[in-house]
């Protein structure tokens, strides 16, 4: 595994090395690309503080735990922790919202503790299929996407399996 | 999406009436402080993550990635039309590369391109290949994790790409299925 940890940094240097001799401005270049980050997260915050405050409702007023008792007999069956259902099931409807989730998770359960891990890599295998399924297949008719978006939801859910059995035994 | 909102604002809202009328204010705010918090967080890994991608770009690197998957791009998804196909093998590499919200314009724009072709089955793979997730790299799960003080934040790499490359089999093997079944019915 310690391996891993010299990915990014061999990733940054061997990019940079190949940009220098291809004459890039480094630090223009640099620049340019940190100039883009501000308006994204402009972009993404409202929806960041909407669903972070709806999620903060739900765990006071004890819907969560309400949601979860229900859930967790069949996410125990399929190896998944309960603590995570919300965020497999927020994932398909909203990326910034599950991002939302995740952060609260990896703070509240120590992000190297095992519930975490799975939902980081729930997290990492999974996508916005209905975000997506709008914004690329939008004007068509709906029998037309049925296919693609139920055969992504249980592709993705089945990753969702696999992330935690693969936490568990790696 | 604005339906559960609705839907979870008003169950909880109406829990709190019963339960805890004094807890709704705070928790609210809470949720934004910890929105706030969040923000701060994503900045840092935005910050690093487009900086390297702009240089990524300007080098040349990612147009030779894209160039490099377009024989196979033209393989998986059985079409000669050279736009189109360039198109989709851009957002692949993008999505391969966890560029934050670059794979979605260049996908929307191949899906256009499969259609006004007839090229359903096309499309519907790339939308596939989109929706169980692709990334090499979670760029952003990495970093909220090192931002949640992890000790090894890297861990969560192979599991993720196994479990993805499963999801992504899966996802194209019951698809190639479906597609299947609905020509032999027609």
């Amino acid at each position: 595994m310690k391996y891993f940890a010299l990915v990014i940094p061999a990733l940054f240097l061997a990019v940079f090395l190949f940009a220098a001799v291809k004459k890039v401005k480094l630090y223009d270049g640099f620049a340019e690309g940190v100039r883009e980050a501000p308006p994204l997260i402009l972009s993404l915050f409202p929806y960041l503080a909407a669903i972070l405050i709806l999620s903060e409702l739900f765990e006071r007023s004890g819907l969560s735990a309400i949601v979860t008792g229900w859930l967790s007999p069949v996410f125990s069956f399929l190896g998944i922790p309960p603590e995570i259902g919300k965020l497999v099931l927020m994932k398909p409807f909203s990326g910034s919202g599950s991002m939302a989730m995740l952060s609260e998770i990896l703070h509240t359960y120590g992000a190297d503790s095992y519930i975490a891990r799975c939902a980081s890599c729930a997290y990492g295998s999974s996508e916005t299929v209905f975000y997506i399924s709008a914004v690329y297949f939008a004007g068509l008719e709906k029998k037309h996407i049925f296919t693609p978006i139920a055969v992504s939801l249980i592709a993705n859910f089945i990753g969702v399996i696999c992330a935690c059995f693969f936490c568990r035994i790696l | 999406m604005n339906a559960i909102f609705a839907g979870g604002f008003a169950a909880a809202t109406v829990l709190f009436l019963i339960l805890d009328p004094d807890g709704f204010l705070p928790a609210m705010l809470s949720g934004g402080e910890k929105a706030a918090l969040l923000a701060l967080d994503l900045l840092a890994v935005y910050c690093v993550w487009l900086g390297f991608f702009k240089i990524l770009e300007k080098s040349g690197l990612a147009r030779k990635i894209a160039d490099f998957c377009t024989p196979f791009a033209k393989k998986i998804f059985r079409t000669d039309d050279n736009e189109a196909v360039y198109l989709a093998a851009c957002n692949l590499s993008a999505n391969m590369l966890g560029l934050p919200g670059a794979p979605t314009p260049l996908g929307i724009k191949a899906t256009r391109q499969f259609l006004a072709r007839g090229n359903d089955n096309a499309a519907e793979l790339l939308f596939v290949l989109n929706a169980t997730s692709l990334q090499l790299l979670p760029t952003t799960v990495i970093a909220l994790r090192i931002a949640a003080g992890s000790l090894s934040p890297m861990d969560i790499l192979l599991p993720t790409l196994l479990s993805t490359l499963v999801s992504t089999a899966v996802g194209v093997v019951l698809l190639k299925a479906a597609q299947k079944l609905r020509r032999g019915r027609r």
